[in-house]
């Protein structure tokens, strides 16, 4: 076989696992609603904790996005591997001659969607409960959402994974990815607030939080991809 | 076609295989034993979801390998689950595992015949009977048209006539170039059509020997 169809495989596979986990939970809904209501109501009790004053503190408004958007995540990647642990489909599916960073990027793009969807609603929310403007520098703030979420997914996916092996998969998985989840999250809500306060694209981009994200990006992608072989053993 | 050389498994102080060293060649082979004799670790261990404490597995003439990509097109394994996502319909999971191993879909119905699921199709997997859960099973591991096929307690939860088209099915797929192994407690629907039969007692194999002759299996 040649390295191009060898590669068409991979990524034909891949969109496989991709589209059954989508097609799973589009009929058994339950890991989407629950992150939307999670979101929905953290939201709306921050909304009660800040003064009316306009405007509010940037770094505040961009720490309470930012906390939701972990939490209302982890909530949804703790069911990552859930399908496949009803009636041993996991072990079916380890069986199959499939490169096994192809199972792991399959579940990283579906929690990515998750993820992105959660978020689509959610800043309108902001917008309509915090006042929260961005103007002129929404497609940077959707560029810091995108990076985050990569970074986010790679690590909520590699230690879901893990987490899934054991009893309590639910607690396990905040406890062994928070440590993990700092930078990127830390990344976030420094260009976050530096965006509501008006910075620039290039400023954005010469920033040391946004090199640091990407670069976490890149390596967690990376190691979640190599590491998840042996997660799943 | 499948060897064990000294083959041992312990799980912490629990030996499930206990130096095990035993062929098995082309056509059917029934493997025997009491609930804890440790058919089902033998079998994990052939298809690779489990390694070997100790010893070495050769399947086709090459060492196992949980990674050995090529190897796996060749094995088909029935555990004690089903393997099947409970949201999908039978046929959609059947398209998925095909697409996997890369078969061709129109081998999704023809295993689906073969065992007479066919009207269950469109079925979702959460909502059969345990015995059509069984059989589609079976179709799963079939779908690729394995060389190599495992199955645990294949007829748990199946009434006669199930029982029947499963063995119909088991005995249209054997010929000379595939192997099959069937690990059950009750011998004597297995021992009906096996070629060889294999008894374990506590991790050990117990006796080992061959019902009929290998070259009256249908040539490929």
């Amino acid at each position: 076989m040649t390295a191009a169809a060898s590669d068409a495989g991979f990524v034909a596979k891949t969109l496989a696992l991709g589209r059954k986990d989508l097609q799973i939970e589009a009929r058994a809904r339950d890991t989407l609603p629950p992150m939307l209501a999670f979101a929905f109501s953290v939201t709306l009790l921050l909304a009660f904790t800040l003064p009316d004053a306009e405007p509010q503190p940037p770094n505040v408004l961009a720490g309470f996005f930012w906390i939701t958007v972990l939490f209302a995540g982890l909530i949804g990647f703790a069911r990552t591997f859930e399908v496949e642990r009803q009636d041993g489909a996991l072990d079916a599916l380890l069986l199959t001659p499939i490169d096994r960073s192809a199972i792991f990027l399959a579940k990283a793009a579906a929690n990515l969607l998750y993820i992105a969807l959660v978020q689509v609603l959610l800043l309108p929310a902001f917008t309509i409960l915090f006042s929260l403007r961005i103007g002129p520098g929404l497609a940077a703030l959707l560029l810091v959402i995108t990076l985050v979420d990569v970074g986010f997914v790679a690590v909520g996916t590699l230690f879901a994974s893990l987490a899934a092996e054991t009893r309590s998969r639910e607690l396990m998985l905040p406890i062994l990815a928070f440590p993990a989840l700092v930078p990127p999250f830390i990344a976030g809500v420094e260009l976050m607030s530096n965006l509501i306060t008006g910075a620039s694209f290039g400023e954005l981009t010469n920033a040391g939080w946004f090199v640091i994200l990407v670069v976490y990006d890149i390596v967690f992608v990376v190691v979640g991809a190599l590491a998840f072989e042996f997660a799943v053993e | 076609m499948i060897s064990l050389d000294s083959v041992t498994v312990a799980f912490g102080r629990t030996i499930a295989l206990d130096d095990v060293t035993l062929d098995v060649h082309e056509g059917i082979t029934g493997l025997f034993g009491q609930n804890g004799s440790g058919k089902s670790t033998l079998l994990r261990v052939l298809c690779g979801l489990l390694r070997p404490t100790n010893g070495s597995v050769e399947i086709l003439g090459r060492r196992a390998s949980a990674r050995d990509e090529d190897l796996k097109r060749h094995i088909g394994y029935v555990g004690h689950d089903s393997g099947l996502y409970p949201m999908l319909s039978v046929e959609e999971n059947l398209a998925l595992f095909a697409r996997l191993y890369g078969a061709p879909e129109k081998r999704c119905r023809e295993v689906l015949d073969a065992l007479g699921i066919g009207g269950w199709a469109r079925t979702p997997s959460r909502e059969l009977s345990a015995g059509i859960r069984r059989r589609a099973a079976v179709a799963r591991a079939l779908v690729h048209d394995p060389a190599v096929l495992l199955l645990d307690e294949p007829y748990a939860n199946l009434d006669d006539d199930a029982a029947a088209l499963l063995s119909a099915a088991i005995v249209s797929w054997r010929r000379s170039d595939r192997v099959c192994i069937v690990a059950t407690h009750g011998a004597k629907k297995v021992k009906a059509y096996a070629d060889a039969g294999i008894i374990l007692q506590r991790g050990r194999v117990q006796s080992a020997g061959i019902y009929r002759r290998a070259e009256n299996v249908p040539a490929p």
